[in-house]
C-alpha cells in the first residue's frame, strides 16, 4: 500500500491533462462529428432487422451508417440523448406506444412530408401515418411495422384439452372473450400446471385497442373512467376470478413460455419473435388465431428523423429504401415485423408458411386484422394515464387487492397523472 | 477437565456459528460461478446443478457477442482511476491547507465540507443533467469524472491524518529554508501521507467503480456505458439467458474483489478507524 | 443504496460524522492540549520577506489548495441543489418552456397516493433491512471478540459483500429468488415445500430488497462494532466479573452503553443509505420493462421513493414533480435521523 510520491504526481497531471483534453474534445465534438457522411442510427433490439440494417450499409456506402443497438429504456435514452446535436442520432426509432409522447415536440424531428413521404403515402397504411401526424399536418414517423394482434397459443396442450386445435377452427369457436376464458377453464382442468394467459395487463391492453377510445379524447378530456374503459377493465379482471392466470409480471414469463405454464399469450405480430427467443425448444408446437371479440393493434413502431439530423435528404433515401415492400417482407422473416405496406402482404415471405407455427400461414391471420384494425385517438399523455391501471391490475395479481378498490384506485390515480400532464 | 472441555466446546460453537456467517458472505460469489459455468438449461433444471460446468468459455463468448465488454471495461477503468487520481490531489492539497493552515472563511468553508455529508446526490441531479447538457458533456465520461472529483470524506479523512501524521518540526524546518507552500505540500506532506492516500485511493475507486446512478442517468450509447449500466441493461434484455449474464457478472466482480482482499487488512482497519472517529 | 462517491457518506467507507468525534481521535475544531501550541501558523517571517504581500492576497496558496474542490462543488453540487427547489415551484418537461405554477406540484404531491405508497414501500424496506443487519452484526461483533483465532480471516469474509457491485448483487438475487427456477424455490420443492412467487408478492419482493440490504451491509457493520468493542478496556468487564456480575448483565450493563456512539453512527449511516434504496428495485424489476419501466414490480410493490423520483424525472420528463418529489423525501430523512438522534442522545444522558 505504497504509492511512489513521484508516480503520482506524474498520474495526477497526466490525469488532468487527459481530463482537460476529452473536455475541449468533447466539446469541439459537435462541429467535427456533424459531417453529413456519417448518419448514426439508433434503435432497440428487434426493432428492425438486422440483416437489412447491414444491407442498407453496404448499400450506401458513400455513407457511413454507424449503428447503435440501445438498451435498457428506449424511450428515456432517446429523450437524454435528443437534449444536444452531438449526442442526437440522425436517424432513429420511436416505439408505437411511445410516439404520441414525441407530437408535442414535433419541432424536434423533421417533416418527413417535406422529403418525399407525401409521394410514398398512398402505398403505406393510412391510420398507421395518421399515429405519427401532428394535428397541422406534420408527418414525424416512417411507419416501420404495425402490431397487428392475435393468439399464440400451444397446440399441443389445447388437443390435451380436448379444445379445438386448428387455427380457423380456434378462431370461429373462441371468438368472443368469454369463449376463449371458458376454454382456459377447460384448460386448466386438464392440465393444472397450465394457465390461459400470463398476466391480466395483457388481456387490459388487446380490450382497449379493441375500442377506438381511448384515455384521453381529442378535446384533451380525460375519458378513462367511462364505460369503454371499465368494460376493458371487467373483461381482463375475469380470468383472474376464474383461476386461469398464471399472474407473471416479471422476468419468469420467459421459462413459463417455454415449459407449459401459460398456453397462450395475447400479442402483437412481433411477439413471435419474443416467443422463439424465449423458448425455442418449442418450435412447432404453437399456433396463431384471431384475437376474441376483434382485431387489435399493439405498438408498431417508426423511424425517425431527428431536427439535428445531419444529412435529411440522404437519411430519407437510407429510411426509405430499409422499408420498401421487399425490405420490409425481410424484416417480417427476420425479425417477426409485421409490413405497414400491403404491397408487402403479397410477397412470399408472408405468405408462406411459418415452421415455428408447425407451418402455419401466419398471413391469414395478421392480413384480415390488420386491414380492420380501429383506429382511436392516442393522445400524448396516454402512455402515462394508462400506467395507472396496468400497476392496480399487478396489484390485483400481487397482493390480492378487491378488483373494485382497484379500479377506483385506478381510476382516481389516472386522474390525478392526467391533471399533472395538463390534461383536463 | 469438564470446564475446559465446556470452554472449548463454546469455542467451537463460536466457530461455526461465524463460519456460517462466512458461507453465507460469500456464497453468491461461489453460486456465480456455478451459473456462469453451466449452462442455462442447466440452472433451469431441477434438481439444479450445485457444481462448476464447463460451459463458462461459451457463456463468455454468448456475452461478448451481446455487449461490448471490454469497451465497457475500458470506460469503467478510464472513470475509476480518473476520478481516484483527482481526488486523491485536490484531496490531499486542500486537506493540508485545512490542517495546518490559518486563512480567511477557513471555519466556515470547513462547517460546509461537513454540512454535505447529509445531503443526497439525489438532490442536485436533475440540474446536474441539464448542466452537462449545456456543457455537451452528456454521454462522456467527464460528465461522471468532474463531478465525482469533489469529495468531502476525502478532505476530512485526509486532514484528520494530516494533523497528526505530517509532524510540524518538519515543516518548520521547511519554512525555514524558504519553501513555500506547494514545496512543503511536495516534499514534505506528500510522503507522509501516503498510508491514508491509499486508503482513500482504495475507497474512491470501489466507489467509482460501483456508481450506478449517475452512469445511468448521464450515459446513453453502448459504446460509452460502464460495466454497472451494461451489466444491468444485459440482464434486462436477456434475463432468459442466465448463465451468459453471470458469466458477465463474474468477469465484472471477480477482480475487483481480488484486488480488495489483497489490500483488505489495511483497508478494513483504516476503515473502521474512520467510523469510529 | 447507490454507493455514489460524489457526496455523503457512501456506506462502505468509513464516514466521520461530525457526531461521532468521540472515541480516540481529536475532534476537528476543538483546541488542542497545552502539549501543542497552536501550530496552524502561516509562514512568517522567511516568506514575508521575499514576497510582502497583503489582506487575502497573503493566503492565495491555501485559497488555490481548497478551490477545486469548492469550484467544482459549486457548479456541481450546490448550484444544483438550490436549483432544485426552484425546479420544485415550476412545470417543466425538460424541453419547452418553464411555467410557474406556485405550490402546485406539492399539492399534487399530498394527494398522490403512488408518492405516499412509495414512501410506505420504503420506510418498511428499510425496517426490514436494518432492524436484523444491525442485530445480526452485533452479535457476530461479540462472537468475533470472543475468540482469538481466525479473526483477521473472519474480518475480510465478512467485509467483502460491501465492496461488491450492487447491480452484480441485484442480478444475482434476481436469479436466486426467480419464481420458476430459482435456487430458493428450488431448495424449498427438495424439501417438499410450495414454491414461493418470491418477486410476485407484494410482501416477499420487500423482503427479497431487505434480504439484499441485510447480506450486503451486515458484516461491514460487524466489524465496526468489533473495533468499538475492542476499544473497551479489558478491565471494566473484569471489574464487573468481580462484582458477580453475569454474561448478559455484562453485556448490557457495559457493552452496549459504551458502545453507545458507535451504535448511533451506524443507525444514522443505515437510515440515509437504507432510505436511498434504488438500484435493487430498479435492477430487479428493470426487465418488466414492456409495459411498465421502473414500477418497481409487480404492485408497485418494490417501488421506493427515489425510483418513483427517477421515474417522474427521466420516464415522464415531469422535472417539476420530480424535484419537488425528492425534496420532500430529503426532509423526511432528515426528519427522522433528527429524530434517532434524539432518542439515543437522551437515553445517554439518563443515567
Amino acid at each position: 500500500m505504497d504509492l511512489s510520491r513521484r508516480r503520482f504526481l506524474q498520474a495526477a497531471v497526466l490525469t488532468a491533462a487527459t481530463a482537460g483534453l476529452t473536455a475541449a474534445c468533447g466539446g469541439s465534438e459537435p462541429g467535427g462529428s456533424k459531417d453529413s457522411k456519417t448518419l448514426k442510427l439508433w434503435y432497440w433490439a428487434g426493432g428492425m432487422s438486422d440483416k437489412v440494417v447491414a444491407d442498407a450499409k453496404k448499400q450506401f456506402s458513400d455513407t457511413t451508417l454507424k449503428t447503435s443497438v440501445i438498451g435498457g429504456d428506449f424511450k428515456t435514452k432517446l429523450l437524454t440523448g435528443l437534449k444536444t446535436a452531438q449526442t442526437a442520432p440522425d436517424i432513429t426509432g420511436i416505439k408505437g406506444e411511445d410516439i404520441a409522447s414525441f407530437l408535442p415536440n414535433a419541432n424536434r424531428f423533421l417533416d418527413l412530408n417535406e422529403l418525399g413521404m407525401d409521394k410514398l403515402a398512398p402505398e403505406y397504411l393510412s391510420w398507421k401515418l395518421k399515429q405519427a401526424t401532428t394535428q397541422d399536418g406534420k408527418l414525424i414517423g416512417f411507419p416501420i411495422d404495425i402490431g397487428p394482434c392475435a393468439v399464440y397459443y400451444r397446440e399441443d396442450l389445447f388437443a390435451k384439452a380436448g379444445l379445438p386445435t386448428d387455427p380457423a377452427k380456434v378462431s370461429s369457436e373462441l371468438s368472443t372473450w368469454d369463449a376463449f376464458f371458458e376454454a382456459g377453464v377447460e384448460l386448466h382442468k386438464a392440465v393444472p400446471k397450465s394457465f390461459l394467459v400470463n398476466n391480466i395487463g395483457a388481456v387490459f391492453s388487446m380490450a382497449v385497442g379493441q375500442g377506438t377510445k381511448r384515455f384521453i379524447d381529442e378535446d384533451n378530456t380525460f375519458i378513462g373512467d367511462q364505460d369503454h374503459i371499465r368494460a376493458a377493465w371487467t373483461t381482463a379482471v375475469k380470468p383472474y376470478t376464474l383461476g386461469i392466470d398464471a399472474k407473471i409480471n416479471d422476468n419468469t414469463w420467459n421459462a413459463a413460455i417455454g415449459n407449459g405454464t401459460v398456453a397462450t399469450g395475447l400479442g402483437a405480430a412481433w411477439y413471435a419473435l419474443d416467443i422463439q427467443n424465449a423458448a425455442p425448444g418449442t418450435k412447432g408446437k404453437w399456433r396463431v388465431a384471431s384475437l376474441p371479440s376483434g382485431p387489435s393493434n399493439l405498438g408498431g413502431s417508426f423511424l425517425c428523423l431527428p431536427s439535428t439530423c445531419a444529412n435529411p435528404e440522404k437519411a430519407f433515401e437510407i429510411v426509405s429504401w430499409m422499408l420498401n415492400a421487399e425490405n420490409q417482407a425481410r424484416g417480417f422473416t427476420d425479425a417477426a415485423l409485421f409490413p405497414t405496406t400491403p404491397a408487402a402482404y403479397e410477397l412470399p415471405a408472408l405468405t408462406g408458411g411459418d415452421a415455428f407455427f408447425g407451418g402455419q400461414k401466419t398471413i391469414e391471420i395478421f392480413g384480415p386484422a390488420a386491414e380492420k384494425i380501429p383506429a382511436a385517438y392516442e393522445a400524448p399523455a396516454d402512455a402515462a394515464v394508462s400506467a395507472a391501471y396496468f400497476n392496480e391490475l399487478t396489484a390485483i395479481e400481487a397482493k390480492g387487492k378487491d378488483p373494485e378498490d382497484a379500479w377506483k384506485d385506478a381510476v382516481s390515480q389516472a386522474k390525478q397523472i392526467a391533471k399533472r400532464q395538463g390534461v383536463k | 477437565m469438564n470446564s475446559q472441555n465446556r470452554k472449548r466446546l463454546r469455542g467451537l460453537s463460536v466457530h461455526a456459528v461465524l463460519m456460517l456467517c462466512v458461507v453465507i458472505s460469500v456464497f453468491p460469489f461461489y453460486w456465480i460461478i456455478v451459473m456462469a459455468t453451466n449452462t442455462s438449461q442447466d440452472i433451469y433444471r431441477y434438481p439444479p446443478k450445485l457444481w462448476f460446468g464447463d460451459n463458462l468459455l461459451t457463456n463468455i463468448q454468448h456475452l461478448f457477442d451481446k455487449m461490448d465488454f471490454f469497451g465497457s471495461l475500458f470506460n469503467t477503468v478510464i472513470v475509476a482511476v480518473c476520478t481516484t487520481l483527482l481526488v486523491l490531489f485536490f484531496d490531499s492539497l486542500a486537506a493540508f491547507a485545512f490542517a495546518k493552515y490559518d486563512f480567511p472563511a477557513k471555519k466556515f468553508l470547513f462547517g460546509l465540507l461537513l454540512a454535505m455529508y447529509i445531503l443526497p446526490t439525489q438532490l442536485a441531479i436533475i440540474p446536474q443533467y441539464e448542466i452537462m447538457i449545456q456543457l455537451g458533456w452528456l454521454g462522456t465520461l467527464q460528465a461522471l469524472i468532474v463531478p465525482a472529483a469533489a469529495n468531502a470524506f476525502g478532505i476530512f479523512w485526509m486532514r484528520q491524518y494530516t494533523i497528526t501524521g505530517v509532524p510540524d518540526e518538519l515543516l518548520d524546518a521547511a519554512r525555514i529554508d524558504g519553501s513555500g507552500f506547494f514545496r512543503q505540500y511536495w516534499h514534505v506532506v506528500l510522503p507522509c501521507v501516503r498510508p491514508a492516500l491509499a486508503f482513500l485511493g482504495i475507497y474512491t475507486f470501489i466507489a467509482a467503480w460501483n456508481d450506478y446512478i449517475l452512469p445511468l442517468v448521464m450515459l446513453v450509447n453502448p459504446d460509452e456505458l460502464t460495466l454497472q449500466v451494461a451489466l444491468a441493461q444485459l440482464y434486462a434484455g436477456h434475463s432468459t439467458d442466465y448463465s451468459m449474464v453471470m458469466a458477465g457478472v463474474l468477469l465484472a466482480v471477480i477482480p475487483l474483489v481480488l484486488v480488495f482482499t489483497f489490500f483488505a487488512r489495511g483497508f478494513i482497519a483504516d476503515a473502521t478507524k474512520g467510523a469510529l472517529r | 443504496m447507490s454507493s455514489s462517491p460524489v457526496a455523503g457518506p457512501a456506506p462502505t467507507g468509513p464516514s466521520s460524522g461530525p457526531a461521532t468525534g468521540s472515541a480516540g481521535q481529536p475532534a476537528p475544531d476543538r483546541p488542542r492540549g497545552p502539549g501543542r501550541p497552536g501550530r496552524r501558523i502561516r509562514p512568517v517571517s522567511s516568506r514575508a520577506r521575499h514576497r510582502p504581500r497583503r489582506g487575502i492576497a497573503r493566503y492565495w496558496p491555501q485559497f488555490l489548495a481548497v478551490s477545486p474542490y469548492y469550484l467544482i462543488f459549486s457548479v456541481f453540487m450546490l448550484f444544483p441543489m438550490l436549483y432544485t427547489v426552484y425546479l420544485a415551484f415550476q412545470k417543466w418537461d425538460g424541453i419547452g418552456e418553464m411555467e410557474f405554477v406556485g405550490l402546485q406540484q406539492f399539492r399534487f404531491l399530498w394527494d398522490d397516493p403512488v408518492f405516499w405508497l412509495s414512501l410506505r414501500n420504503t420506510l418498511v424496506i428499510w425496517v426490514l433491512s436494518t432492524v436484523p443487519m444491525l442485530f445480526l452484526a452485533l452479535v457476530m461483533a461479540v462472537l468475533i471478540n470472543s475468540t482469538r483465532r481466525f479473526t483477521a480471516f473472519y474480518r475480510v469474509a465478512l467485509f467483502i459483500p460491501s465492496i461488491t457491485s450492487l447491480v452484480a448483487i441485484a442480478i444475482f438475487f434476481g436469479a436466486i429468488f426467480s419464481n420458476n427456477f430459482g435456487l430458493i424455490n428450488a431448495i424449498l420443492q427438495s424439501l417438499n415445500l410450495s414454491a414461493v412467487p418470491w418477486l410476485s408478492n407484494e410482501w416477499t419482493i420487500k423482503l427479497v430488497i431487505a434480504a439484499l440490504m441485510t447480506w450486503q451491509w451486515t458484516g461491514y457493520n460487524a466489524i465496526i462494532y468489533l473495533a468499538g468493542l475492542q476499544a473497551i478496556p479489558s478491565e471494566l468487564y473484569e471489574a464487573a466479573k468481580m462484582d458477580g456480575a453475569g454474561p448478559v448483565r455484562i453485556f448490557f450493563g457495559i457493552t452496549i452503553p459504551l458502545l453507545r456512539p458507535i451504535i448511533l453512527f451506524t443507525v444514522v449511516i443505515s437510515t440515509v443509505t437504507g432510505l436511498q434504496s434504488f438500484t435493487e428495485p430498479q435492477v430487479l424489476f428493470g426487465s418488466d420493462a414492456s409495459t411498465n419501466p421502473n414500477s418497481g414490480g409487480p404492485g408497485q410493490a418494490g417501488l421506493t421513493t427515489l425510483l418513483y423520483f427517477y421515474h417522474q424525472a427521466f420516464d415522464n420528463n415531469d422535472f417539476g414533480y420530480a424535484a419537488a418529489i425528492v425534496w420532500a423525501f430529503f426532509l423526511l430523512i432528515l426528519l427522522i435521523v433528527i429524530i434517532n438522534w434524539r432518542l439515543v442522545q437522551r437515553k445517554e444522558r439518563r443515567p
